[in-house]
């Protein structure tokens, strides 16, 4: 007996829909849920910062799916290995953190010579890290070639920490406060 | 006893014993002691029962009375959820409007054919191509006005808030809706009624009318991945920047150019319906040929695909380097591994398609040998597009692996490798598509060999361009790589451009060594057309859920967040599994587009006569034949 070929296309149909929902299956499966709000410790140590600021920048900072972190070659983006020594001599007369407050909130008044423009800028969204965020995202940095300093009294050009020191402690020689940085324009804070 | 009887007798002894068990256990646990059941004191209510009852109306009424209007975020649609629901309804809107845009553009070029050679058979393949309209464009409506009440009901706060945005443009939608009503009734039921002329001019009003829709519906939607035109906290500042935005123009080429070639592949797929009930020979060779434009419709349309492809990836990196990365780099990535198996198998089966075709051609033989060589090509590119570029990992994977991308697969998978693969499969597939036109002919011209040479020559330089390109493109820097694929493509098209225009002339007056025969089709033919149709839906959705849902947890991509339940992204398995759904309900309502479309061809119902008589039935079939 034949088969009509009503039937055939059918089973066709069927089939090749039920290999490409098959084939479906079998890449990696993850669900990717929206960024969690945490809610960060006014108490936190320098310690817990780099720690949290590490998973920010896999998570919700996105960071990495355009920095590298140790590896070389023809990159498309700044690999951070070793950032925080760069940082000091980047721009006269900005420490680390201040650099590093630069890069986050105005990413393309300095680009880092040999890419194109292209950073987001951090504390808005679609990104949109909180001030205290930023700060544990720049202790983590800190680690990369240097030592982290900051805590979440530091205030910087962008952000000033409620009641807290002026200037940024610690850090490389010749941070004066930035001459050339734009004090924060108008409200950073959300 | 007999084993017969053994075998019933063992599981009824075994239900048997069962029940013995059952009844056992709840004789037991009846006998065990219980506290009466006893109503705790403070629940108990002294009130008489009707003096309560009004009570607890007249309360209730008051808070009713009382209760304040809010305006609410999200409404849940039951049972399989909001964004199932919304997606499902979105998708097959958008799949039958494809289908309504895309055969009016080749039908009018068709039948312009036919004006121009006065080749009536043009004018009728037309004409059947619009049958298939009618009852799309219905279809195409009720899923709009579905998406729409769904959106207003699901949605109430992310859709008022695209209202602000776009209220100037809702208006002329309809209108337009309603110009695209008027010309696709009169362009169909108007066939042979009217001066040619007059007719063609409707036909280009319908696709006019019909572009301009797509162009504003657009908008929308290239709005909600990279919005323009409004301030920082989301307040609309020009209507006219929201519409052109970065992603509009690229989706607009994009889209147009997909939906020629998915509606290419689905009018074959018809041919092929039609070709497979076929009871007569010319119905088949009518239906053969039917199929065959079709699907040169759909390759022809597919080939620049992948360029409007790229084009609108590097908009929407120039927008958000972020937005692009997600795409290509980040959670979706993998999506693409399963766009490229899809891809590949469109041009496999396209190419398939066409060698089987040689064989309507006598003495295709010569021509025959060469495909295993471009069979060999698509293989390899395809498993080197198919090669994954970079993997979702956490951080100390990626510091162990030195990057996102892994050693081996990434260094095949890096942007260079996938460029070189699409643009060798472009040339195969032209490869294959000149190689069918030429089968039973032989070039007469006096520089018929310079010519072969000539054309050789141009493909295999074109073809290692490409490939060396490719292979510089891993020792530069990121920046001079993307540079890379221009001079890849333009080699490409100035290789088919001229490939093509040495063809023209060198086969001007050939020596047919064979005739078409069409018809003298093997059956699995039509099943690739219909193959190739089912794959071709299924990228369309598959893409379509792209689209959608690069912008994760947003509404409006940084500006109006998805707080609703389904904020998350779902896993690719879920995604193809929804995809899957809605290309299946697809064809079952195409198919019944089908159906209704080949009534046409179908003798009157007649009450004397019954249709199901043998002797009559064969008596229908001759008075067809001979009509
Ligand atoms: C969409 C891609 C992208 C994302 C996401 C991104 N960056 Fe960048 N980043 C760049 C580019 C491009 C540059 C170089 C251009 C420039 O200087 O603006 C850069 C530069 C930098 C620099 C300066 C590096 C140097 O060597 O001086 C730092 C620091 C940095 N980014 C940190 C971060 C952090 C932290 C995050 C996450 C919160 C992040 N970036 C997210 C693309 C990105
Ligand atoms: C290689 C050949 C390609 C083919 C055959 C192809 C095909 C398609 C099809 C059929 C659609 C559906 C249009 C719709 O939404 O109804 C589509 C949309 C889309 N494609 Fe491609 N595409 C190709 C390459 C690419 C590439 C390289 C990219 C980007 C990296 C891309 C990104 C998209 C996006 C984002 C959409 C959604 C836009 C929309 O909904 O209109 N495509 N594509």
């Amino acid at each position: 007996m034949t088969v009509p070929h009503s039937v055939r296309i059918a089973a066709l149909v069927l089939a090749t829909t039920a290999f490409y929902g098959y084939v479906g299956q079998l890449v990696p499966q993850k669900e990717v849920q929206p960024p969690q709000e945490t809610v960060l410790k006014a108490d936190m140590t320098t310690a817990d910062m780099v720690k949290i600021g590490g998973e920010l920048m896999v998570g919700k900072g996105l960071c990495l799916t355009c920095h590298t972190i140790g590896k070389s070659g023809a990159l498309r983006f700044p690999d951070l290995e070793g950032v925080a020594a760069r940082a000091t001599t980047r721009i006269p007369g900005l420490n680390e953190i201040e650099y590093f407050a630069k890069s986050l909130y105005e990413p393309d008044s300095f680009i880092v010579p040999g890419f194109n423009p292209g950073m987001p800028v951090i504390n808005k969204p679609p990104i949109g890290l909180t001030d205290q965020e930023i700060l544990c995202v720049i202790a983590f940095l800190q680690t990369l070639g240097g030592t982290p300093t900051v805590t979440l009294q530091t205030s910087h050009a962008y952000y000033k920490a409620p009641g807290a020191t002026p200037a940024a402690p610690g850090g490389a020689p010749g941070n004066a406060t930035p001459t050339n940085a734009t004090p924060a324009k108008g409200p950073v804070t959300p | 006893m007999n084993r017969k009887l053994l075998f019933v007798l063992g599981p009824v002894t075994g239900l048997v014993m069962f029940g013995a068990v059952v009844l056992i256990a709840t004789f037991l646990t009846n006998r065990e002691y219980k506290e009466p059941y006893r109503a705790p004191a403070a629940i108990v209510d002294a009130t008489p029962r009707a003096a309560g009852l009004t009570d607890e109306k007249a309360a209730a009424d008051a808070t009713n009375r009382a209760k304040p209007y809010v305006e609410v975020e999200y409404r849940a649609f039951p049972v399989v959820g909001s964004r199932v629901a919304i997606w499902a309804v979105a998708q097959l809107h958008l799949l039958f409007a494809a289908f309504v845009l895309a055969v009016p553009i080749f039908a009018v070029l068709i039948e312009a054919i036919g004006y121009k050679t006065g080749d009536r058979r043009y004018d009728r393949l037309a004409h059947e191509f619009t049958k298939l309209l009618s009852v799309s464009f219905s279809l195409t409506a009720t899923f709009g006005a579905a998406l729409t009440f769904m959106l207003i009901i699901l949605y109430p706060k992310f859709t008022n808030y695209m209202m602000s945005v776009f209220s100037p443009t809702f208006l002329p939608y309809v209108g337009l809706f309603f110009a695209e009503a008027f010309f696709l009734y009169t362009y169909y039921y108007g066939w042979g009624k009217f001066h040619p002329l007059v007719h063609l001019f409707l036909g280009i009003g319908l696709n006019v009318v019909g572009t301009s829709i797509m162009l504003i519906a657009n908008a929308w939607l290239t709005f909600m991945m990279s919005p323009n035109g409004i301030s920082d906290g989301g307040a609309l500042i020009s209507t006219w920047d929201a519409i052109y935005n970065f992603t509009w123009m690229p989706i607009n080429v994009h889209r147009f150019i997909a939906n020629v070639a998915f509606g290419g592949s689905v009018a074959a797929a018809y041919a092929a319906f039609k070709f497979l009930h076929a009871t007569t020979d010319e119905e088949r060779a009518h239906y053969d040929w039917m199929g065959y434009i079709g699907n040169f419709v759909a390759i022809i349309a597919f080939l620049p695909l992948p360029f409007a492809g790229y084009w609108l990836a590097k908009e929407i990196y120039a927008y958000s380097q972020t937005l692009g990365l997600t795409m290509m780099g980040g959670a979706f990535s993998w999506l693409f591994i399963i766009q490229a198996v899809l891809i590949g198998n469109l041009f496999l089966g396209a190419n398939y398609y066409l060698w089987l075709g040689m064989g309507r051609v006598e003495g295709a033989r010569s021509v025959q040998r060469f495909i295993k060589y471009l069979l060999i090509a698509i293989a390899v590119c395809f498993m080197v597009w198919a090669t994954p570029r970079s993997i979702i990992a956490t951080v100390a994977e990626i510091r162990a692996m030195g990057g996102s991308s892994h050693p081996i697969l990434g260094f095949l998978g890096v942007m260079s490798a996938k460029n070189t693969a699409v643009n060798i499969l472009i040339l195969t597939t032209f490869m294959s598509f000149l190689l069918y036109r030429r089968t039973g002919k032989t070039a007469t011209v006096s520089w018929a060999k310079a010519g072969h040479a000539a054309q050789l020559l141009i493909f295999a330089s074109a073809a290692i361009i490409v490939i060396s390109l490719g292979i510089y493109g891993y020792f530069v820097e990121a920046s001079v790589r993307i540079g890379l694929s221009v001079p890849q493509v333009s080699s490409v098209l100035f290789a088919m451009v001229a490939i093509t225009t040495i063809d023209v002339f060198l086969f001007r007056r050939p020596r047919m060594t064979g005739d078409v025969r069409w018809g003298r089709m093997p059956a699995v033919s039509q099943y690739v057309l219909i193959f190739i149709a089912v794959t071709f839906t299924w990228l369309m959705g598959l893409m379509g859920y792209v689209r959608s849902g690069l912008r994760q947890h947003w509404h409006v991509y940084g500006v109006i967040r998805d707080t609703s339940p389904d904020a998350f992204t779902p896993t690719l398995g879920f995604a193809t599994q929804v995809v899957s759904l809605t290309v299946l309900l697809f064809f079952v309502l195409i198919g019944f587009v089908f159906w209704l479309a080949s009534l046409h061809d179908l003798p009157d119902y007649d009450p004397v006569h019954s249709p199901h008589s043998p002797l009559l039935a064969a008596d229908g079939h001759k008075a067809e034949r001979s009509s």
